[in-house]
């Protein structure tokens, strides 16, 4: 009898020893990270980077830390080059995952990347965060633990739709004319399917090869199916030659939106007033009017720093010339997410953070953030850029918009004689 | 039993790969990072049967992996309707592979092995880039769309399984073809298809004179090599990436890293390959996650050193210092 209750005692304390070793709160959360510091990716790798240590900062000294148990835990961050390619992806995720325990993983950028990676943290039931992935097919795979924070490409022009539905009414025909690539293939993929929705007429759609030197067949082409508005391009290369050639052939469409090209400042440079009025949609740019009034507005929770304390961190931990771009927006906007989702879960499980971030809600400096039950972001908007005056002006969505939108756009005649796109 | 000896030099080698399976296999974490190792090893085992025995340098190597990753994607895709097949799609998928590998290197063979030194690797240069061309601009496979197949995968073969064939059975499937490979180098090196090659290595028309055929030979080995590079692409890159994506199969940064690899551990060497293999995944992971971002800056110098100061090879440079010693029959 009396060997049976020491028995029951041990039992019981072990049961103890395992539920407060269970419940208790973690001394640190650690977020593993592949980042593509050098190769191709290395430009949107070094945002990244500089945008999560950003994030990671303020959640550590202004936010507190993450509030798990009842009490505040600092993030860490591990990160190792992965040079951009995927046998280096999936050989540092085993480390991150084995060796430094991490408790969620940050996708590398690309969806390609993304992809490589996905299997090794499904098979080890490890949440995988994509800040750099846009494919919406990554999330027709069946995977559990993806969830994506950069906006999916297929909504990358849905809100210049969105606006020449509210602005202009009556301009119905829309032309599509872009490059022959996965990413921009999707793209229009999904502009197709939105204008449709919103009673667009698509007059032309057409692509044409990378690489492309001239563009003039396909343009004239254009020209005759008398578009009021174009949405094009694919990179910054055949973006500039298609403003450019649109300029020589003369064709005039009320709007133009070239993905990829128009948001550099170097389209500009190269064309100077031949890109007045030109558009191109961005996932986040510095200027955004996105702040806790506008959430607030919007019914959403705010978190995170205002835009100019992420830039000053954002500058702290990269270098005082570098300006953060959307590659470190997105990025800093998942550390803000996952700390949302361990809060909400109480717990920095896999599964329940997972769980907790699908019926996750809010707003930050990166804008709107709302996944779906296969992971895919639908809660963001991308922000529409228009050049005015030689200046990036954010004409939409309204939350985000630093000025009004120029439209219909000065004709390429007027371009020439120095007419500047002005709202009117 | 006398033919026995003969296979001496397979032992360094496979006690290599025995090495990093168990090490896999029995240390936490170090999966990924082995199957990361066997892989570099692999893609320089296939690469020396070619390069390693004729000299010459093929820069569009690449192209063979891209087609097999193709071979082994269509055979998913196109096939995942015909539910009876099973995990035969797999079994097909390899022999695509290696069908459209084999056929890319015939055509390419016909053309490229009919010049020499610097003019094949001129005319190589272009081969993936052309390909992948092909592919996009033709629009053929989805074109430059590419194929995403992970639910195809889960669909055949179920959750777990396919899970376990993208983590650890494409893995294992990767050191089968490395070993298949130092197994079929051996015996070329052991058979009058080595001693051809070696002779028009060497000095090719003094080959030609003594009556080697040689095209024949290097077109054996050229498609030899081509084959392993398409089994490759069908393991390493479809079904341990359930995707493919033109650009990133036919880049020819893998066709460099494959020269490197083979330079390092010693061109026409059996375990040159195992060596080199080792020696650039092992620097460039520790240098990755010692010093991210910075590890090209230190790797590109200590690569350009070792080539100068060893140019046979570290293998190259072992045997020639265990010459006439009993390690001479396990160092090849």
């Amino acid at each position: 009898m009396k060997r049976s209750l020491v028995g029951g005692f041990i039992v019981f304390m072990f049961l103890l020893a395992g539920i407060s070793f269970a419940g208790a709160a973690p001394d640190k959360i650690v977020i593993g990270h592949p980042a593509c510091l050098s190769g191709k990716f290395a430009k949107a790798g070094e945002q990244a980077v500089g945008g999560i240590k950003a994030c990671v900062e303020w959640v550590n000294t202004t936010y507190g830390g993450v509030e798990i148990g009842g009490k505040k835990v600092p993030l860490d961050y591990k990160y190792y080059d992965c040079e951009s390619k995927k046998e280096a992806v999936t050989s540092l995720i085993g480390r991150l995952v084995s060796v430094d325990k991490v408790n969620v993983v940050f996708a590398p950028y690309s969806s390609g990347l993304t992809l490589r990676g996905a299997p090794v943290t499904e098979s080890r039931q490890m949440l995988y965060m994509d800040h750099g992935g846009a494919s919406n097919e990554i999330f027709q795979q069946g995977f559990r633990y993806v969830v994506q924070t950069i906006g999916p490409a297929t909504s990358y022009h849905e809100g210049t739709l969105d606006m020449i539905h509210k602005i202009a009414p009556d301009d119905k025909k829309v032309a599509l004319a872009y490059e022959d690539s996965e990413f921009a293939k999707m793209v229009m993929l999904g502009a197709k399917e939105h204008a449709k929705k919103l009673g667009f007429e698509v007059v032309f759609e057409r692509t044409y090869p990378k690489g492309v030197t001239d563009l003039t067949p396909l343009l004239s082409a254009l020209k005759a199916s008398k578009p009021d508005f174009v949405l094009g391009g694919g990179h910054f290369e055949d973006g500039q030659l298609f403003n450019r050639q649109m300029a020589d052939l003369d064709i005039n469409t009320n709007g133009l939106s070239l993905i990829a090209a128009a948001t550099l400042p170097a389209f500009y440079k190269a064309l100077t007033t031949m890109a007045e009025g030109v558009m191109g949609p961005s996932h986040w740019e510095y200027g955004v009017k996105y702040s806790a009034e506008e959430a607030k507005a919007a019914g959403l929770p705010w978190i995170g720093p205002s835009q100019e304390e992420f830039m000053a961190l954002f500058k702290k931990h990269t270098s005082e010339d570098m300006l953060p771009d959307y590659h470190a927006a997105e990025a800093g906007a998942q550390v803000l997410a996952y700390v949302l989702g361990v809060q909400k879960a109480n717990a920095i499980d896999s599964t329940k953070v997972r769980d907790a971030l699908g019926s996750l809600k809010f707003m930050s400096f990166y804008g709107g953030w709302d996944v779906d039950d296969s992971g895919l972001q639908v809660g963001h908007t991308m922000v529409d850029v228009q050049w005015q005056d030689g200046k990036r002006v954010i004409v939409w969505p309204k939350a985000a918009q630093t000025g009004k939108v120029c439209y219909p756009m000065p004709t390429f005649q007027e371009k020439a004689k120095g007419v500047k796109a002005v709202p009117k | 039993m006398k033919q026995i000896p003969k296979y001496f030099p397979l032992i360094p080698v496979f006690a290599a790969y025995a090495i990093m399976f168990l090490v896999a296999e029995n240390m936490e974490g170090m999966w990924q990072l082995m199957s990361m190792l066997l892989f570099y090893c692999a893609l320089g085992q296939a690469f020396n049967v070619f390069m390693g025995m004729t000299g010459y340098v093929d820069f569009g190597y690449v192209a063979f992996l891209g087609v097999g990753t193709y071979g082994m994607a269509l055979s998913i895709t196109r096939l995942v309707q015909y539910e009876f097949l099973g995990a035969w799609i797999i079994v097909i998928g390899f022999g695509l592979a290696m069908v459209m590998s084999t056929l890319l290197s015939m055509a390419v063979g016909a053309v490229a092995l009919r010049l020499r030194g610097a003019y094949f690797a001129i005319a190589t240069i272009g081969v993936n880039e052309g390909f992948r061309f092909l592919i996009e601009g033709a629009r053929i496979w989805n074109g430059s769309e590419g194929m995403i197949f992970t639910a195809d995968l889960n669909k055949v073969l179920g959750r777990d399984t396919a899970a376990a064939l993208c983590t650890y059975w494409a893995d294992i499937m990767v050191l089968v073809i490395a070993a298949l490979a130092a197994f079929v180098t051996l015996v070329y090196m052991r058979s009058k298809i080595g001693y051809a090659l070696t002779a028009l290595r060497e000095d090719e028309d003094a080959a030609k004179v003594m009556g080697i055929n040689v095209t024949k030979y290097k077109i054996i080995a050229f498609i030899t090599s081509a084959c392993f590079a398409g089994l490759l692409g069908a393991t390493a890159w479809a079904l341990k990436t359930p995707y493919v994506f033109p650009p990133e199969v036919f880049e020819i940064h893998y066709t460099i890293e494959a020269i490197i690899i083979v330079m390092l551990g010693g061109a026409g060497t059996l375990l040159g390959p195992v060596v080199g293999g080792l020696v650039y995944g092992i620097s460039k992971y520790y240098l990755s996650i010692f010093l991210p971002g910075f590890q090209l800056l230190i790797f590109a110098p200590v690569i350009l050193v070792i080539i100068v100061l060893f140019p046979e090879g570290i293998v190259g440079m072992m045997k020639a210092k265990t010459k006439g010693t009993g390690m001479a029959r396990f160092i090849v």
